[in-house]
């Protein structure tokens, strides 16, 4: 097999058939302990798709998305060897996708406040970039702009109503996954999701109304 | 207590929002995610090992600096050949002859 990192001495996947989703995480996360790229190879391909959406969902930029994403393989890569199991590798997975994504998230306001601060003294000319609209007229006519105005509201919420929010109602996780990932209780989910439709609803009402 | 009893009137759309939102097209990385990951971390680790470690650049710094320190300590007039004799002030001209006690 090709080495062109560290990992390359085991290859012992795939998994045997019949092997539970806990066990078959735990024998993945064995082998990555020991060094496996194949190892490596197959979790990044299961969870690949997750992690990229939920930093997607969040950002709403496939740029941004992709490179929040690739940074969380790498960590995981350069951490597996503190992993301990106590949560599930996909719980840990995601918890490392949110964080990531919130870090990139606030990097990226405070640059864009500099650029604001710097265009203001003039130190800058050029403009803020806008965020590209993909939308086609006609779909903004068949409701897609309210969907756009739900997803830019999510993008306000407070930080933890945003990856509560997105991860129910985007990722479809449950409760207790939720709490799982944020590391809190399930009431504090069902909490932070009440607050978050609260806020959403009150702010989507009128074009709620006028549709 | 139900989610959507703030708003009575627009119970269905909101749970129609959601649903799409739900149901929008599933976002994926472009296509050979794996190898540009496999990328990142050659390109993370290629610089330790190109390069000397940062422990071995140390040495060289502080030979550096304490040459530096040398060159600029001011003692070049130590270093200076003896003048020739006859000459007062001797090696030192810019000193006092010390005088003899009477």
């Amino acid at each position: 097999m090709a080495c062109s990192l560290p990992l390359c001495v085991i290859t012992k996947l795939p998994l045997p058939l019949g092997t539970s989703a806990p066990a078959a995480d735990a024998a993945l996360v064995a082998q990555l302990q020991q060094g496996s790229e194949a190892a490596f190879r197959t979790l990044v391909a299961r969870f690949q798709d997750r992690v990229y959406r939920t930093a997607f969902s969040l950002l709403r930029s496939p740029e941004e998305a992709e490179d929040v994403a690739q940074e969380v393989f790498v960590e995981v890569y350069q951490t597996i060897g503190r992993f301990r199991g106590e949560a599930a590798l996909s719980t840990w997975l995601y918890r490392l996708a949110t964080s990531r994504t919130l870090q990139h998230q606030r990097r990226l306001s405070a640059r864009k406040r500099f650029a604001f601060f710097t265009s203001l003294l003039g130190f800058a000319n050029n403009r803020l970039p806008e965020p590209p609209d993909h939308a086609h007229p006609q779909a903004l006519l068949e409701g897609a702009q309210q969907l756009q105005q739900l997803q830019q509201q999510i993008g306000r919420l407070p930080a933890q109503q945003q990856v509560a929010f997105t991860l129910r109602h985007e990722q479809d996780l449950s409760y207790e996954e939720i709490a799982a990932v944020l590391g809190t209780t399930v009431a504090a989910v069902e909490s932070l999701l009440f607050r978050a439709r609260q806020t959403l609803r009150r702010h989507l009402q009128p074009s709620l109304r006028h549709v | 207590m139900s989610d959507f009893d703030f708003y009575p009137g627009s119970d269905a759309e909101w749970a129609d929002l959601l649903r799409r939102l739900r149901q929008q097209p599933k976002a994926q990385p472009r296509p050979f995610f794996y190898a540009r990951v496999q990328a990142r971390l050659a390109a993370r680790q290629a610089p330790a090992a190109g390069w000397l470690p940062a422990w071995a650049r140390r040495p060289a710094y502080a030979a550096l600096l304490g040459a530096l320190v040398l060159a600029v300590s001011g003692d070049g007039p130590a270093l200076r050949p003896a003048a020739p004799s006859g000459q007062p002030g001797g090696a030192y001209p810019s000193q006092p002859t010390p005088v003899a006690p009477r």
